[in-house]
């Protein structure tokens, strides 16, 4: 078999985003905690992400996952919260519909967490833009400004840190209220973004003297390809997505919308 | 220096032109005339702000486009007027280094960077790789093929930038003061690159520097643009530099050390007055670690009031960590750290701002007000003055500080020298006792170096104890105690006289000798090393 990170980055985006679309049409809890099932399978077996690395990730997910969950269930608008009330708090009934709902859509976040993690982490950022560039046309103006945006992350980063310590030193620890707060803000962002804009236009001028015009007739040094084993990849994701959803109407759980079929 | 004759070719030929980011009445460079030739190594002066970049990306096509700034007259590459070239053209004959080392480049790895001109060029995929480690080979990284940009040091990026330049195979190169960022040994040997180089390939080259010094010997013609935006000198460095002195002079203009027998840099009349030693601050087995490694390892050190010290090391070594943490600006992991004194952690933050300044590298950092006015009476309303004695003071700073004229100026907008001048003037609204400096002569053109050393000659003599991170030897060469950082400790700790009789330390830590100390050493006299 092949592994998730030689897929080609376009192709696999894409094979992530539309299941993860249609899964937010299933209300039923079925379907989306088979397809989990499968996605940890394949994150486990497809790939070589540590374990230990993917759960530190996914954990706080969980979490929100949860919340979505409780949420859900106390707050069921009248189409979902059918069968019988299992109990009331603050007035509230919570019937198994709700309940159900509720569980639905923690599994439905979930899927949509793990698969983000499958496309980010065998993922090479540059070789996605490179691969939107020769597979989706996007302008080599875009891709190249957002390859170079990439590099300016840490050093906004190292500029705000040094920005805190320089304004210290001015004593503006000093100054108190909501006002001195607003200046503040006004303070660190006139400065970040003197240097922001300073920097960018001076990559700007670097990459356009080495010859960059934005032509999009251009050769690659990486160059990015569809193979058949991406298609396989493709065809497995979102197929055994189509395929949950057909053992999902056969067994009669299927739930779009709140409407059973 | 070079002397050689040889058949000129022109290349490049500047006629007339003039150039203006918003008005071209009174343009910033102004009805240029000047050619350069094909092999010939041409270095370009002038004071800062005199336009010596904007002229340089005008030459390869850049501006005035890039900028919406605006033009007249005519500039030709091989005889064709480089406005009929198409776009992207003229670049490829014209490689460009430039001074920042952090933002030349759009990749993150090194290989995928250097592939980045080769796919502009066009150059089939399949060839690429042997372009790209030849090219590495060239500069000497062919092991920081797969490296991430990010992870090397200045120098190694400066080479790399320059490796990228080369796979254009241009006919001209320009760069931008590559070294001005460089620790003294990194700048040395990208010099000496660069000069390689141009024999190998017969390049011509432009280079842009305020320090002339160490390019002389591959330089062949000196052209110096005024403040007033025109040529007043182009003739080779010999002739220049010891018969104009005067004209270089009054345009800020650094004079190479050889032609005027001294670093120019150097404490005019007496010998600024000897440290006291009263202890201002103090530090005792301070180690530092960030993120789990270890950054400076069981520091001790002492500073007297009046003192003028250098922090001096390779890039990364570790001091501007340093200087932080004397501000308490970081907190060591181990050792104590006392200012005047009292632990640095139990001053109030109030009180510790008063009477101690740091002035950062990019003077811009600091400025939080609007006006030049409210710059410099920031720290005073906070700390309750009466309007009547802001205004007593803020005449005083202003004045010393040449600053008079832009009272109600936006300090962004300022002159680089202006924001330095104004960065050190708003941390002495009272004496401090220490002022600390990161860098403060990076950049900077003659006369504001100068006009630097001589606001710290007055500190000095007021009782200021002045700590200074610099790269630049001369100034070591002026200070009470120099302190090396290699390895994360103090390699050296002492007078710089003794520093420079410790050969090992100074390769070790990628220092060089000052322009005195060569010089003596060039001229044969006997060195009493037992002094």
């Amino acid at each position: 078999m092949f592994m998730i990170s030689s897929i080609n980055p376009t192709i696999k985006a894409f094979a992530v985003l539309i299941p993860g679309i249609l899964l937010g049409f299933t209300f039923d809890v079925f379907t989306p905690l088979v397809y989990f099932i499968f996605i940890l399978l394949v994150t486990f077996t497809l790939t070589d992400i540590p374990v230990i690395k993917w759960m530190k990730i996914f954990s706080p997910f969980l979490l929100v996952a949860l919340g979505f969950a409780w949420m859900t269930t106390l707050y069921a608008n009248q189409t979902f919260s059918y069968g019988d009330v299992l109990f009331s708090l603050w007035g509230i009934e919570v019937t198994t519909g709700s309940i159900l709902t509720g569980i639905s859509l923690a599994f439905r976040s979930l899927c949509f967490v793990a698969l983000s993690l499958l496309f980010a982490l065998t993922t090479d950022s540059t070789k996605f833009m490179l691969s939107l560039m020769q597979q989706c046309k996007l302008p080599p103006k875009i891709t190249y400004g957002v390859l170079a945006g990439y590099r300016f992350l840490p050093i906004f980063q190292h500029e705000l840190q040094i920005l805190r310590q320089a304004h210290r030193i001015r004593g503006i620890g000093r100054t108190r209220g909501i006002k001195g707060r607003l200046n503040q803000f006004r303070r660190y962002s006139i400065p970040l973004l003197a240097n922001g804009i300073r920097k960018a236009e001076r990559v700007a001028i670097a990459m356009e003297s080495k010859g960059f015009t934005g032509d999009t007739d251009r050769t690659h040094y990486h160059k990015m390809t569809v193979e058949k084993k991406d298609w396989l990849f493709f065809a497995m994701i979102v197929g055994t997505f189509v395929v949950v959803v057909g053992m999902s109407y056969y067994f009669g759980y299927l739930n779009i919308f709140g409407k059973q079929f | 220096m070079r002397q050689e004759q040889h058949n000129r070719t022109a290349m490049l030929q500047v006629e007339n032109f003039s150039f203006d980011y918003e008005n071209i009445e009174k343009p910033l460079v102004d009805q240029l005339c000047l050619t350069l030739y094909e092999n010939e190594v041409t270095l370009l002066m002038g004071a800062s702000g005199s336009g010596k970049s904007s002229l340089a990306l005008c030459l390869n096509g850049l501006y005035p486009d890039a900028v919406e700034g605006f033009s007249s007259g005519d500039i030709y590459f091989h005889g064709k007027n480089i406005r009929d070239l198409k776009k992207g053209e003229l670049n490829q004959h014209i490689g460009f280094v430039f001074q920042d080392p952090e933002s030349q480049f759009c990749m993150i790895t090194v290989e995928d960077e250097l592939a980045f001109t080769l796919e502009n060029r066009k150059i089939p995929g399949s060839e690429m790789s042997a372009c790209i480690s030849e090219a590495l080979q060239a500069v000497g990284m062919e092991d920081f093929k797969n490296n991430k940009i990010h992870e090397l040091s200045g120098g190694q990026k400066q080479k790399i930038a320059l490796a990228a330049v080369l796979l254009l195979e241009p006919e001209l190169l320009i760069l931008d003061e590559p070294t001005a960022n460089l620790d003294p040994v990194s700048s040395l040997e990208f010099i000496g690159l660069i000069k390689r180089i141009q024999k190998e390939r017969g390049l011509s080259v432009l280079i842009i520097e305020h320090q002339a010094d160490d390019w002389l010997e591959l330089v062949h013609r000196v052209i110096v643009i005024g403040k007033d935006g025109k040529v007043i000198a182009d003739e080779d460095a010999e002739a220049l530099f010891s018969e104009k002195q005067q004209l270089l002079r009054q345009e800020g203009v650094f004079l190479p050390k050889q032609f005027t027998d001294s670093s120019g840099l150097e404490w005019k009349g007496d010998s600024p007055p000897l440290p006291t030693n009263e202890i201002i601050l103090s530090m005792e087995n301070m180690t530092f670690n960030r993120k789990g490694q270890s950054i400076l390892k069981e520091i001790n050190m002492e500073l007297y009031r009046g003192e003028f010290i250098a922090v001096i090391g390779e890039n990364g070594a570790g001091k501007s960590t340093l200087l932080q943490l004397m501000a308490g600006l970081l907190t060591p992991k181990k050792g104590n750290i006392s200012f005047m004194n009292q632990p640095i952690e139990r001053w109030n933050e109030n009180e510790l701002r008063k009477r101690m300044g740091y002035v950062f590298q990019n003077p811009e950092h600091q400025f939080i007000t609007d006006t030049v006015y409210d710059e410099l009476t920031f720290g005073m309303k906070l700390n309750g003055y009466t309007e009547e004695e802001l205004e007593v003071t803020a005449a005083h700073l202003m004045k010393q500080y040449h600053l008079e004229k832009h009272r109600y100026s936006n300090p962004f907008s300022l002159s680089g020298g202006q924001k330095r001048r104004l960065s050190v003037a708003t941390m002495l609204d009272e004496t401090p006792d220490l002022l600390l400096f990161d860098e403060p002569t990076f950049g900077q053109d003659a006369s504001t170096t100068q006009e630097l050393m001589h606001m710290i000659r007055q500190l000095k003599e007021n009782g200021t104890t002045i700590v200074f991170i610099t790269h630049d030897m001369d100034i070591v060469d002026m200070t009470d105690r120099a302190f090396v950082l290699y390895n994360q400790e103090f390699a050296f700790a002492g007078e710089p006289d003794k520093l420079w009789e410790q050969e090992h330390i100074l390769q070790q830590a990628r220092l060089r000798l000052p322009y005195r100390i060569r010089k003596q050493q060039e001229a044969g006299v006997v060195y009493d090393l037992v002094h």
